[in-house]
């Protein structure tokens, strides 16, 4: 696969197909020790990466499946390249996404029988609700200067008891008291037909209409990044914060831009998945959020923050997490086919994290030579 | 312990014989010789570059000398490093302090101690030689609460607790203000005549070595021009040591002959008459300012530049320059003053004023201000204006390649390309690139804040071109420097920075070497300069 580029001028060609060797070579590094273990420990490599395929990919109706979840995962990744870029860290899309979810729950379920003005409605306010939660923590960052490290992930708890009060009562988001159910349980009203998002249909595979949004949003971001006044600022802001001030670009009005996006982007995330339909039937319960959060967060960094990479990552990630609905099947015992799982995920870290260093080398060795 | 022997017949505390030592192609100290005596404050007095730091570095054990001897008490001896000077009895109070902000007083002065660890005495030390001298400093404070002149005070306890009997004060009232260096000279006065030290006090201020010391070493160039009794000195005497005819290490000869043209030229009226009345590009007034310790950076600065001229302000270190590039990069946030830009009033601190209304900066430090490592060279230099390639908020990468690679090959950036990272370029073409960026969109004023400061010599000649041409073409021209050298060469007026505010002018006609130097060691700051 790598072209034959010569070795003096380091193209970009050349670097992809670099970056592109690293990610096979590592892949197939992890699925030689996860062949290993499960020998050693009396299981069928064959069957758990056979497993791993049908459920992501092979057996009918699965990468459908697989789009679903990747969905949210993009939208997630492409809010925390988008507030990298500024220079900030958010690390707190697990709360946003939940409180995006919860308005879009709180919302869409008032608004039966609206029709698409519902679904759109239910979308801003999970865009709304997630801001709201990032603006919180922008907010003190520029008000008293509080790391936005640490508020981001701090509010991810006051998140999931904020929604699960409201999952107690009617007049937020439980659903009213029906005496067909027996058991009360911390759950909102199933969404309406009419106010879901409608589901495409390829080949048996069915998925959200979302999908086709979450691949024109990275196509928007991708440009924003590329050719933007707005996304070369935000970037001058992130790499030297007084060059940018000097420059014009006020890290308040940035930065705040950037979190909002950002804490909007993960309650998008929450919205579609409540809408679409491949998480919660269509129900927002407590634990809603099922890591699609932090999983987003890993493809941004995975990724190295580029709406592309987003993209790819986020469908290998959600791969992974369909085919191992299907590990189970296989008699394998599930710790192991966690390590497995677990050896994949470090496939996919290591590339970026030696991309990294072998940039910084090259840094300091041109400083060098400098001086 | 008060009575001083006659100076000729005790050993001397520290005598240095040929101290030689060069760092590459350049002689910091070329055969020095210097004898502190006990009893008495030793003035080293020079210029930034003079070699002084350099010489006490060598009797401190910081730098190891090329060439030289060294005796303590009469004894020869070899001093390889810190720990050595301190068993010898030799500490050194130095410029910038080397404190642990969160921690308090007693742990800042028992850092780097090993051994058993007494709290308690350690507590009880640090009052006791409070107490002693007076320095009213709180061995419990933490260090982060204090000002600057407590600061130092705790820099002085922890140099005094090891009982040193020779005593290197670098630059210590450079972070001072004038009552805290009053305060820190009777210090010095009752460590020195009281307690039979000897101390050796380094500093570029006139007052203050005519103030505090017994006797006083000029060096220049890296070598002593002078010896002298302070109370036989004045401050015009001193002045003229040190300046003197203002020879550089780079240049020699022709700094020379500059200096004598610029004392006898005088025919500069003419373009004083043509300022008269015009509406200067920049002007500033009563501009003061707070650095982020508290401590007044800028008071009450009043400076006017026109188009077509360079201005040049001349000062030591540390008096403000800073804050003066940093107020004219939105940087920094003023208490009061004005400052305009072509008549226009330009509101400070909002992020990219400054330079929407027309300034260009070429700033001190480049890398904290003045470009984006990371980013590449093209992108660089569209930084402060991509608005000019773009249209509705959007722009083509592929035009601002182009334009970015005429920019190169105008300004002659040596790179491997417009994608190329902008680490990747050497300090003078990163420099090249900043002036190309900054010319780029049209100005009214150029700051050029020590646009030279680690350039080769080619690099500067051309840098120097480059500032003079663009004056011509009718930019005004602030060059903040500290080498005179420079601001004589370029400036068409020179404006005398000290303490945060402008203290004299003068036009390129009327330089005069000796009232230059006093004013850059603020002696007409304080009292009417000596005829």
């Amino acid at each position: 696969m790598s072209s034959p580029e010569p070795p003096s001028a380091p193209s970009r060609l050349h670097e992809a197909a670099v970056a592109l060797a690293m990610y096979l070579g590592c892949i197939v590094v992890a699925l030689f020790i996860s062949a290993v273990i499960v020998s050693a420990t009396g299981g069928s490599w064959q069957a758990v990466f056979s497993a791993l395929l049908d459920g992501s990919l092979r057996a009918q109706g699965r990468w459908g499946e697989t789009i679903g979840i990747a969905i949210p995962l993009v939208v997630v990744a492409l809010g925390t390249a988008i507030n990298s870029r500024a220079g900030l860290v958010n690390i707190g899309q697990e709360g946003q996404l939940m409180m995006g979810a919860a308005f879009a729950a709180y919302v869409g379920v008032r608004m039966a029988g609206f029709g698409p003005l519902a679904v759109v409605c239910l979308l801003l306010a999970g865009i709304l609700g997630g801001a709201i939660w990032a603006g919180i923590a922008s907010g003190l960052l520029y008000w008293r200067r509080v790391p936005e490290v640490l508020t981001t992930l701090l509010l991810i708890t006051v998140a999931s008891q904020a929604t699960g009060y409201g999952l107690k009562v009617e007049w937020l988001l439980l659903a009213p008291f029906r005496e067909d159910r027996s058991v009360r349980n911390q759950v909102s009203e199933q969404l309406a037909d009419d106010t879901r998002l409608p589901r495409l249909d390829l080949w048996g595979n069915d998925f959200p209409i979302s999908a086709v949004a979450v691949v024109i949003m990275a196509a928007v971001v991708l440009v924003l990044f590329r050719r933007s006044v707005w996304g070369f600022r935000m970037k001058m802001l992130g790499r030297n914060s007084r060059t940018a001030q000097r420059a014009g670009v006020s890290s308040v009005r940035y930065g705040t831009w950037a979190m909002l996006i950002s804490g909007g982007c993960a309650g998008l995330a929450g919205a579609f998945m409540f809408s679409g339909g491949d998480f919660g039937n269509y129900r927002f319960t407590p634990g809603f959020s099922n890591n699609i959060g932090w999983e987003g967060l890993l493809v941004a960094l995975v990724a190295r923050q580029h709406p592309v990479g987003i993209v790819v990552m986020a469908f290998s990630f959600a791969g992974l997490r369909a085919g191992s609905g299907f590990l189970a099947a296989t008699g394998v015992e599930r710790e192991i086919s966690q390590v497995v799982q677990a050896l994949l995920v470090l496939a996919l870290l290591v590339p970026p994290a030696l991309l990294f260093i072998r940039e910084r080398r090259r840094a300091l060795a041109a400083t060098r030579a400098r001086t | 312990m008060a009575d001083k022997p006659a100076a000729g017949t005790e050993v001397p505390a520290v005598r240095l014989t040929s101290i030689t030592k060069s760092f590459g192609a350049i002689v910091a100290c070329d055969h020095v010789d210097l004898t502190l005596h006990r009893g008495r404050i030793h003035g080293i007095l020079g210029e930034n570059g003079a070699g002084k730091s350099t010489l006490m570095k060598v009797l401190i054990g910081l730098v190891l000398p090329d060439g030289g001897t060294i005796e303590v008490d009469g004894e020869p001896c070899q001093i390889r490093d810190p720990h050595d000077a301190a068993e010898r009895g030799i500490g050194m109070v130095h410029q910038h302090f080397s404190l642990v902000n969160p921690l308090t007083v007693w742990e800042n002065v028992m850092l780097g101690d090993t051994g058993r660890f007494d709290a308690a005495a350690a507590r009880r030390r640090v009052a006791e030689i409070s107490e002693r001298y007076g320095l009213g400093v709180d061995a419990d404070a933490r260090v982060g609460d204090l000002t600057a002149g407590v600061r130092q005070r705790v820099e002085i306890i922890k140099c005094l607790r090891r009982d040193p009997s020779i005593l290197i004060f670098d630059e210590p009232t450079s972070v001072l203000t004038p009552a805290e260096s009053d305060r820190l000279f009777e210090v010095l006065r009752q460590a020195v005549y009281e307690e039979n030290r000897a101390v050796a006090l380094v500093s570029h201020k006139l007052d203050e070595i005519l103030h505090a010391t017994d006797e006083v070493t000029i060096m220049r160039t890296g070598a002593v021009v002078d010896r002298m009794v302070t109370a036989e000195a004045d401050a015009p005497i001193l002045a003229r040591a040190m300046v003197g005819r203002e020879v550089s290490l780079r240049s020699e000869a022709s700094a020379l002959g500059l200096v004598a043209e610029l004392a006898g030229e005088g025919a500069d009226e003419g373009a004083e008459a043509e300022t008269e009345g015009r509406t200067p590009v920049l002007r500033l007034r009563g501009v003061t300012a707070r650095g982020p310790d508290g401590r007044v950076s800028l008071d009450g600065l009043s400076l006017d530049v026109f188009s077509h001229e360079v201005v040049g302000v001349a000062g030591v270190e540390g008096n403000g320059q800073t804050a003066l590039t940093d107020l004219l990069s939105s940087l920094l946030a003023v208490e009061a003053g004005a400052v305009e830009v072509d008549g226009a009033p330009v509101e400070p601190n909002r992020p990219g004023a400054m330079a929407r209304a027309g300034v260009a900066v070429i700033p001190e430090d480049r890398h904290a201000s003045g470009c984006v490592l990371d980013m590449t060279v093209a992108e660089n230099l569209f930084l402060v204006d991509l608005n000019r390639i773009a249209s509705r908020g959007f722009f083509d990468p592929a035009l601002m390649r182009r334009e970015a690679g005429r920019l190169i090959s105008e300004f002659e950036i040596q790179t491997a390309g417009p994608d190329a990272p902008f680490w990747s370029l050497s300090g003078g073409n990163q420099q090249r690139v900043v002036l190309a960026r900054e010319l780029s969109y049209a100005p009214k004023v150029l700051v050029a804040a020590q646009p030279t400061h680690g350039l080769d010599v080619g690099a500067i000649e051309w840098m120097t071109s480059r500032l003079r041409a663009v004056a011509d073409s009718g930019v005004g021209v602030l060059l903040i420097s500290s080498e005179l050298e420079e601001i004589l060469q370029l400036s068409d007026r020179i404006a005398v920075l000290f303490r945060g505010r402008v203290i004299g002018e003068m036009s390129r006609g009327e330089v005069d070497l000796e009232e230059l130097g006093l004013l850059m060691g603020g002696a007409g700051a304080a009292e009417p300069v000596p005829a």
